[in-house]
């Protein structure tokens, strides 16, 4: 391959991919192994799990809509919206499993009252936890994250497919690309995050820098490396 | 759209329901993911229990491998030796399901090994009955997984997904993990084991570690806590990834994504904004309904 301007563009592309995918995970609600017991609000799983499982959903989406058209903005959206579906309804179902499952209702422990609906949390905080299932800031939030997530997987995607042509090869590496962000993101988090109005949330910068430099190395790396060089 | 899209998508979705139930009963029997913590420090908090340990690892990663296993057998018999698709992904699945097994027992036996400080045993009875218990779940769930990508990938069938069968697969198995460990477990978690508490609250962090050892009759055993979670938290796993699978690929196919990828991704749209409005329903009605907790005495007013 030679090395020109649309290289360093398809670099950059991998670069605003993997920043969209290390800020996304911060949005995703997640509770991690106390939120399966309901104690602490959130998807009862880890950053990554979650945060994989709806991008790479996206992803899927992403790779139909890119065998059948060159349009960046129709496969990033593309991209997101698979995600979003994905991730809307696992917070359901998981709503579904905190309601009628074990009987609480959502509420969070990092708040007093919603942002977004305004209705007060404490009252609704089981003894002796920090919150559990999914209130709307938390589901909303969550959405924010599936979005950013696909769109940042379909964006690396789209990226090294104009490369090298060769779907399987270039899902893969977006994939790498994509554990690696998340990684480094779930890093920051430490576990548990709530959604943008944890206080945790103050962190996206740290990841920011953490993921530009992760993604221009991988990017250059899975650039040279897809590209045949 | 043509019927026979509409019928493979309708084959998807059961499929994926039927591979979601059967992914959180898997783990359930097995404790595997986020409530095996409280499995693993149940001896050392002077519970020793006939539960069956296996955090093999997260659920995600474990069902890409077995679901990526099995593709890729089936991919190389039908490729490579001409197998019908059908025995192919039976294969397959055996496969995983064998790969799964040896998981699961060494991961047993490490563990519980590793407890007996705390009067932790390894019962040979748990091991030779959950064992293949386990197996079984993990065969059904990686058959649907792989069929729901051979559908999706086969050059003679008309969804053709770019990617190959193996890394549908992948994906695929690793969502069905997030979506398990995210609804299925709850049940398993916060319910099933900790019964001896009231209903409705979560676990209060002092009690971490109770775990319910004793069953209606003798002691309690995995796949008890299995015919348990069969009831609400395997079906609802499977509701997600069949919602999942089916609202992904139906907008789809229900517009061309040649000619009408705009309408696709509308209608994608569409469904978040209702999954969003749902969640608040859902909210309201269940805070209306439990009302605030008696226990609680600060200011804010519910």
């Amino acid at each position: 391959m030679t090395f020109d301007a649309s290289t360093a563009l398809y670099i950059i592309e991998i670069v605003i991919g993997g920043l969209l995918v290390g800020i996304g995970v911060h949005f995703v609600p997640v509770g991690g192994a106390p939120a399966a017991m309901a104690q602490a609000t959130g998807v009862g799983t880890g950053t990554v799990q979650l945060a994989a499982g709806s991008g790479l959903t996206g992803l899927l989406s992403a790779g139909l809509m890119m065998s059948v058209t060159d349009n960046i903005i129709l496969i990033v959206v593309s991209g997101a919206v698979g995600a979003m579906i994905m991730i809307d309804a696992t917070m359901i179902v998981g709503n579904w499993a905190y309601i009628y499952g074990v009987g609480v209702p959502p509420s969070s422990g990092k708040v007093d009252y919603d942002p977004i609906t305004k209705d007060p949390q404490p009252p609704y905080v089981s003894p002796g936890t920090v919150g559990h299932g999914i209130p709307t800031v938390s589901y909303v939030s969550g959405t924010i994250g599936g979005l950013l997530g696909g769109a940042g997987g379909s964006l690396i995607y789209y990226a090294l497919m104009n490369i090298n042509h060769n779907p399987g090869l270039s899902g893969m590496f977006a994939i790498g690309i994509f554990v690696v962000n998340a990684v480094l993101a779930s890093y920051n988090i430490q576990g548990t995050i709530e959604g943008f109005h944890d206080p945790k949330f103050k962190r996206v910068p740290a990841a920011f820098q953490a993921c530009l430099a992760a993604s221009l190395v991988i990017g250059i790396i899975a650039v040279l490396i897809t590209g045949g060089a | 759209m043509d019927m026979v899209s509409m019928g493979l998508l309708a084959a998807m979705g059961a499929l994926a329901t039927v591979a979601g139930a059967s992914e959180d009963i898997e783990s359930d029997v097995g404790s595997q993911s986020n409530p095996n913590s409280q499995v693993q420090l149940a001896a050392q908090v002077g519970h020793p229990h006939r539960i069956y340990n296996k955090a093999v690892s997260g659920e995600p990663p474990s069902n890409a491998l077995y679901a990526a296993l099995a593709a890729v057998t089936a991919s190389v018999l039908m490729s490579g030796f001409g197998m019908s698709a059908f025995f192919a992904i039976a294969t397959g699945a055996v496969v995983a399901a064998i790969f799964d097994g040896i998981y699961s027992v060494t991961a047993y036996m490490g563990r519980n090994t590793s407890q007996a400080r705390f009067n932790q045993y390894v019962y040979l009875d748990i091991l030779r009955t959950h064992t293949p218990t386990i197996m079984a779940h993990a065969y059904i769930t990686a058959f649907c997984i792989v069929s729901i990508s051979y559908i999706m990938t086969a050059s003679w069938l008309p969804i053709q997904h770019p990617f190959p069968m193996p890394l549908v697969a992948f994906i695929w198995g690793l969502a069905i993990g997030a979506i398990g460990s995210s609804t299925g477990d709850i049940h398993y978690g916060a319910e099933r084991e900790f019964q001896s508490y009231p209903f409705g609250a979560g676990l209060n962090a002092a009690d971490s570690g109770d775990i319910v050892t004793k069953a209606e009759a003798g002691l309690r055993n995995s796949i008890d806590n299995a015919w348990f979670c069969a009831k609400y938290g395997g079906p609802i796993t499977g509701m997600a990834f069949g919602l999942t699978v089916f609202l992904d690929n139906w907008r789809a196919t229900i517009f061309d994504p040649a000619t009408q990828g705009g309408l696709v991704i509308l209608t994608g749209i569409v469904i978040v904004i209702l999954f969003n409005v749902y969640n608040r329903i859902l909210e309201t009605r269940a805070r209306k309904r439990y009302g605030p907790y008696p226990e609680y005495v600060g200011d804010i007013k519910a």
